[in-house]
């Protein structure tokens, strides 16, 4: 197994800065905190976790589309952070994003012919080849060739997220980063563009980094899944593994918090207390201790490490290093 | 159990004039409420389950009308009271919980002072039994350090205790019925199920009745006594909640459950998929609005605009289907 995306101890700070006249820097948001994963080529990673953990940060960063304070990124055989602005345009035809709503992300005034083609004319494609590219995407995504001369507030969200999916097409990407790709879509055309994006991976072997908060989404979608709180990756495992043994307490809380599928089923009452601690004042030894039912003295001082518990499944809980 | 609804909507239609011309937003909702229970409304954006609750409260915006229908809430008909009587049924008896906390609080004033207005204004306490009275709600809804929270302003509380705060302020005259719409939508999973908890707990102690609006079907299944599921503007089944996911009457109804990715059973290579796109209230087809997302639609659905039919106990659906089993 190759990986096509290797992130290596990623960290993004923010400075705060304070004061109405004499700008000082007192503090700092650790949004990204040392995360490192690979991602096979043809594989779904998903990140999972709450809003401000991260998640969304690290999909930028593995595109520098965020420069990283510290940490690398390797891309295929590329060096991402050591690329200079020309070969970093180079290396982003092969990377992608598709945001969780693309509707808001597109000109008004530009017909979808013209949405799709524009990263292809950014890239310097003849005027006939987009032309032609652009009728080949349509029917992939779903959409038909009339729709091409139409402008994007005719279309349904769903269809607008066709749309987003074909333009991140435009130029075969190999990577693409998708962040909340159905979250703003209306229950009922969520699973088509679930269908859609698997496959499409499948059908051109694209790897896929999926961000979500969705556990249900995550399930189906992904190969191994990683679990972020506050700027970590607490725990990491391929799907089955994590869904039927979680072992860090917050991978648990948020399986616990999901809606149960139909009335009667047995559900405990949730294992989580308060809310996420802020990425401004991090809490010392384990990010998790102020929330977690199972915390012992080691876990206020000693942040723990993302340690192997075999399988390529890891987790970063005292109490669970000390049960292996 | 007392059986007599607390609440009870027979054929509610609002008109909506735009530039575009005038459509009905909802049309023919008919349903009840009995005391001390839960009521999910689960239905897409444009189904129509936010106007239904505005339409009852009288607090459509201006191109909206109310063209038909009536709303009876504990023996009044909320439809011909006076302005005056409607504020204090809206202030005393049904109170409303909305998606975005932030928006519902005043961002210069202390929750303090929020969550005594109504206390003040609607009961007439004086200000130190108003503080007391205060400071025991934000406990009741289970903020960590009332005395605190009570000084504090809405923008340093995070997005579940602003929630808990909006809360405390709608319990805070005792209300007999809560309309929730959308209550945790804006919040992370473990902030929602706490909210969630929080509501399920205290409609028990206060035995109050609930109508929950929502677009997720697990928020129901675990929270709904009843629901109603909406589409296009109509209540298209109408159960209580395990026969709804048992049996559920309407194609709808079981497209969306078929398209949920499963958490626990074995997961589809592909997702059973609803075809199609949400019918535009301008575009709205012939029939059965849902005809052409229908996978048993055939030439009379879209002729042939389906009314509730009896498919179990306290079970209806709007399908052709069931018309062919019982004619």
């Amino acid at each position: 197994m190759t990986a096509l995306v290797r992130a290596d101890n990623l960290v993004k700070h923010y400075p705060v800065v304070s004061g109405a006249f004499r700008k000082r820097v007192t503090g700092s948001v650790r949004a990204v905190d040392g995360v490192s994963f690979t991602i096979a080529r043809g594989e779904t990673l998903a990140l999972v976790g709450e809003s401000g953990c991260g998640k969304s940060t690290t999909g930028r960063l593995l595109m520098r589309l965020v420069e990283p304070t510290a940490g690398t990124v390797r891309f295929d055989n590329l060096e991402i952070s050591e690329l200079d602005s020309k070969q970093l345009r180079a290396a982003r035809r092969r990377m992608q994003l598709v945001f969780q709503d693309p509707g808001s992300a597109f000109n008004p005034r530009m017909t979808v012919a013209s949405l799709i083609a524009e990263p292809m004319r950014l890239a310097g494609l003849s005027a006939a080849a987009r032309r032609a590219r652009v009728l080949e995407l349509l029917p992939l995504v779903g959409l038909a060739a009339e729709h091409a001369a139409r402008y994007p507030h005719e279309f349904s969200g769903g269809q607008r997220q066709r749309i987003g999916i074909a333009r991140a097409l435009a130029l075969q990407p190999d990577f693409v980063v998708c962040d909340e790709p159905v979250s703003a879509l209306d229950v009922s055309v969520q699973a088509q563009v679930i269908n859609l994006l698997t496959n499409l991976q499948r059908v051109f072997g694209l790897t896929y980094l999926f961000i979500s908060h969705d556990l249900r989404v995550v399930r189906h979608v992904a190969d191994r899944v990683a679990v972020m709180y506050l700027g970590r990756i607490v725990e990491i495992a391929d799907k089955v593994t994590l869904y039927r043994t979680p072992q860090h307490p917050y991978t648990r809380a948020l399986l616990s918090a999901v809606p149960a599928h139909r009335p009667g089923a047995v559900r405990s009452r949730t294992e989580v207390v308060g809310e996420i601690a802020s990425a401004r004042a991090v809490p010392p030894g384990c990010r998790y201790h102020t929330r977690c039912p199972a915390v012992m003295p080691v876990c206020r001082t000693d942040d723990p490490a993302l340690v192997d518990l075999g399988d390529g499944h890891r987790s970063a809980c005292h109490l669970v290093h000390a049960v292996h | 159990m007392d059986e007599t609804p607390l609440l009870s909507v027979r054929d509610l239609t609002v008109a909506f004039d735009t530039r575009r011309g005038s459509f009905d937003a909802i049309r023919g909702v008919s349903f009840d409420l009995r005391p001390g229970r839960t009521l999910g409304v689960v239905g897409e954006s444009g189904s129509g389950k936010s106007v239904t609750a505005m339409a009852m409260m009288r607090l459509l915006p201006e191109a909206a009308r109310v063209t038909a229908g009536q709303v009876r809430f504990a023996g009044r008909d909320l439809r011909t009271i006076t302005e005056r009587q409607m504020r204090s049924v809206r202030g005393r008896e049904i109170a409303m919980v909305f998606q975005d906390p932030m928006a519902s609080l005043n961002p210069i004033f202390t929750i303090g002072h929020q969550v005594m207005e109504p206390l003040v204004l609607q009961l007439g306490l004086a200000g130190s039994a108003a503080r007391a009275r205060a400071t025991e709600l934000l406990s009741l809804v289970r903020i960590p350090s009332p005395a605190q929270t009570m000084r504090a302003y809405p923008h340093e509380l995070s997005g579940g205790m602003r929630q808990r705060v909006m809360i405390a302020i709608a319990l805070s005259c005792g209300p007999k019925l809560l309309i929730a719409d959308e209550p945790t939508t804006a919040l992370d999973v473990t902030t929602q199920a706490q909210i969630l908890e929080l509501l399920s707990d205290l409609q028990h102690t206060l035995h109050m009745s609930v109508l929950l609006i929502t677009h997720d079907l697990g928020v129901v299944a675990t929270f709904a006594d009843d629901v109603l599921v909406m589409y296009a503007g109509r209540i298209v089944e109408r159960s209580p909640v395990a026969a709804l996911f048992e049996q559920p009457g309407h194609p709808y109804t079981e497209g969306l459950l078929r398209s949920m990715p499963p958490l626990e059973d074995d997961d589809p290579e592909v997702l059973p998929a609803i075809e199609g796109n949400v019918a535009s209230p301008f575009t709205m087809p012939s029939g059965c609005a849902f005809h052409p997302r229908c996978r048993y639609a055939w030439d009379a659905c879209t002729r042939i605009l389906p009314s509730l039919m009896s498919v179990g106990e306290r079970h209806d659906a709007a399908c052709l289907r069931h018309a062919s089993v019982t004619a």
